[in-house]
């Protein structure tokens, strides 16, 4: 095993769908038990960029990239580095909540078992943990087999949540995960993230720069696939060094 | 409106008419109704002949399916007809389960995995193109020509010999295009991003498939297997020159103890029979047939109607 002082270190990398470049040699590391957020407008890389750091983007096949992500000091794209441990690693939750059509209770368990955990009195563990961790627990308790569909938006954003954190990954992305809930919702799940920060290195997309003030401690902002500006997030919001980020901030771009 | 005017204006109105524009003011609103009167028929003439084969079918078969006395009823599909056609047609009916069954056990295994490896395992590109070209094409063909092509291919050339087992392929070849375009539907309605859920958390691409993606496709593939067997069971053609026929249930995987009967070739059979009391028969056997594939649908549409509300 490597020496590595973060989780995620990331040199030089660029990306391409195509002939289009998405991302332009984009350096930089990720502090554990943070909130990293990247923000910056439509169209910029953000999701590409963070979909790169669990190879989700591997699945298309016009992608390609140059360049290293580090995952504890190993290059994840090294060949024979696996995959499946990476994604086990690092959890995701994506914009829209997108539960299993199972019960609550088998999305829970669905990724441990994935990963060979099979006892019953475990498994029960894990499912009251992670959703108390998600904040759900008190909910869902009462039916634990209703179908997971059934929940209110929220509920099943929180219970992807919970679902990400069965595996035990100490990474967990976040593209955009409010941005298709009621601003209720979106309140407790971002009240959810800064609690998760202690035990857990979070680094969340964002286009709502309010709410990457609110909720992180670095702030990334990617503009035409450049890594304008990164720092944390108390020097960004008080003086931007770039004007481009000035200018998205003040909302005069995005 | 001017418009409006002129028409009432210049209409000779007799009395319906009168009290028609007086209920509809204007010429738009009479226009409206003229073409919800001109969709309720067109409803109609849809529905129409579904009520008037059944009408039709039971007139003639109704006491051979439902009536009690001798030979009738139950003791209609349980006992085996006789050398001059009197009795039952226990032989049909089981011979059509027989064929429906192994069919089945071929084609829906064959064209759920074709679908899944066409739709998870390919980028869209030529081979996609043409598998679901040539499946498109199967699902056109003429059943007459399937089962000219059973003849030739299986119980010719494959050696396999008129029966159960030529048969049963035949109407495989049939239920697979189906089966193999609604599952690959099915599989498209799921989102992305379910997929990507579950390889996220570390999956592979089987598990995912298998655990995730089929599972939310399931109420459309078993739709589209239901309505593909509700189909077969009353294929004709296919099996003319391929099943054979038979007074008992076959007893052998070849030869001519193989050969064997089904509820659709026995009705076809039967009505061409110049004594009355076999075409009443057919007719019978046609209900029953009927009833079967309207079963089959009930329970495609009861499966898919609870496993959708379960689970989506």
């Amino acid at each position: 095993m490597n020496e590595w002082e973060h989780h995620i270190e990331v040199q030089e990398l660029s990306t391409w769908f195509g002939k289009k470049q998405v991302l332009k040699r984009i350096s930089c590391y990720f502090k554990d038990n943070t909130v990293t957020a990247i923000m910056g407008p439509s169209g910029c890389g953000k999701s590409t960029f963070l979909r790169t750091l669990n190879r989700l983007n591997d699945l298309i096949p016009s992608f390609r990239r140059k360049g290293i992500v580090r995952f504890r000091g190993e290059d994840i794209f090294s060949p024979g580095y696996s995959v499946y441990n990476l994604r086990k690693n690092i959890g995701m939750v994506f914009q829209r909540p997108n539960p299993f059509p199972m019960s609550v209770r088998d999305n829970i368990t669905y990724g441990p078992k994935l990963h060979g955990v099979n006892d019953e009195d475990e498994l029960d563990d894990l499912v009251e943990s992670c959703l108390k961790k998600a904040a759900l627990w008190d909910e869902v308790k009462d039916d634990l087999d209703q179908p997971a569909p059934n929940l209110s938006g929220g509920q099943q954003q929180r219970l992807c949540i919970a679902r990400a954190l069965s595996v035990d990954p100490p990474v967990l992305l976040m593209d955009e995960p409010v941005s298709a809930l009621d601003p209720i919702s979106a309140g407790k799940i971002e009240e959810l993230v800064v609690q998760l920060k202690k035990d857990y290195t979070i680094i969340m997309v964002t286009h709502n720069v309010q709410q990457a003030f609110r909720v992180s401690d670095q702030a990334a902002f990617l503009y035409l696939g450049e890594l304008v500006e990164f720092d944390k997030t108390s020097r960004i919001a008080e003086a931007p060094t770039d004007e481009r980020t000035e200018a998205f901030i003040t909302g005069r771009i995005g | 409106m001017t418009h409006t005017e002129r028409t009432e204006q210049r209409t000779p109105v007799n009395g319906t008419i009168r009290i028609l524009i007086g209920r509809y003011q204007s010429f738009r609103e009479l226009k409206d109704l003229f073409f919800k009167i001109l969709l309720s028929v067109a409803i109609i003439v849809i529905v129409a002949p579904f009520f008037l084969v059944l009408f039709e079918v039971a007139s003639i078969g109704f006491w051979q399916v439902f009536g009690s006395s001798s030979g009738q009823g139950i003791e209609f599909f349980l006992t085996f007809p006789g050398p001059s056609l009197e009795g039952g047609i226990r032989n049909a009916l089981v011979g059509t389960v027989e064929l429906v069954v192994i069919a089945s056990c071929v084609g829906i295994p064959l064209s759920v995995l074709g679908a899944v490896y066409i739709n998870e395992y390919t980028e869209p590109g030529l081979t996609k193109s043409i598998v679901e070209f040539t499946s498109d094409v199967l699902a056109g063909v003429p059943s007459i020509v399937i089962g000219a092509f059973g003849f030739a291919f299986l119980v010719d050339f494959l050696k396999l010999g008129m029966g159960v087992l030529a048969g049963s392929l035949t109407l495989s070849f049939m239920m697979i295009p189906t089966v193999l375009r609604t599952t690959q539907e099915a599989l498209r309605s799921v989102p992305q991003s379910l997929r990507e859920a579950s390889l996220a958390l570390g999956a592979t691409k089987w598990s995912t498939t298998w655990n995730v993606t089929l599972r939310a496709a399931f109420p459309g593939i078993i739709t589209g297997v239901l309505l593909a067997v509700g189909r077969i069971m009353g294929e004709t053609a296919p099996l003319i020159f391929t099943a054979g026929n038979n007074l008992i249930v076959p007893t052998e995987l070849s030869g001519s103890g193989s050969w064997v009967a089904s509820l659709p070739y026995t009705i076809w059979a039967y009505i061409t029979d110049p004594r009355a009391y076999v075409q009443e028969k057919a007719h019978g056997a046609a209900l029953g047939l009927l009833i079967m594939v309207l079963i089959i649908d009930l329970i495609a549409n009861y499966i898919s109607r609870r496993v959708t509300r379960r689970l989506v």
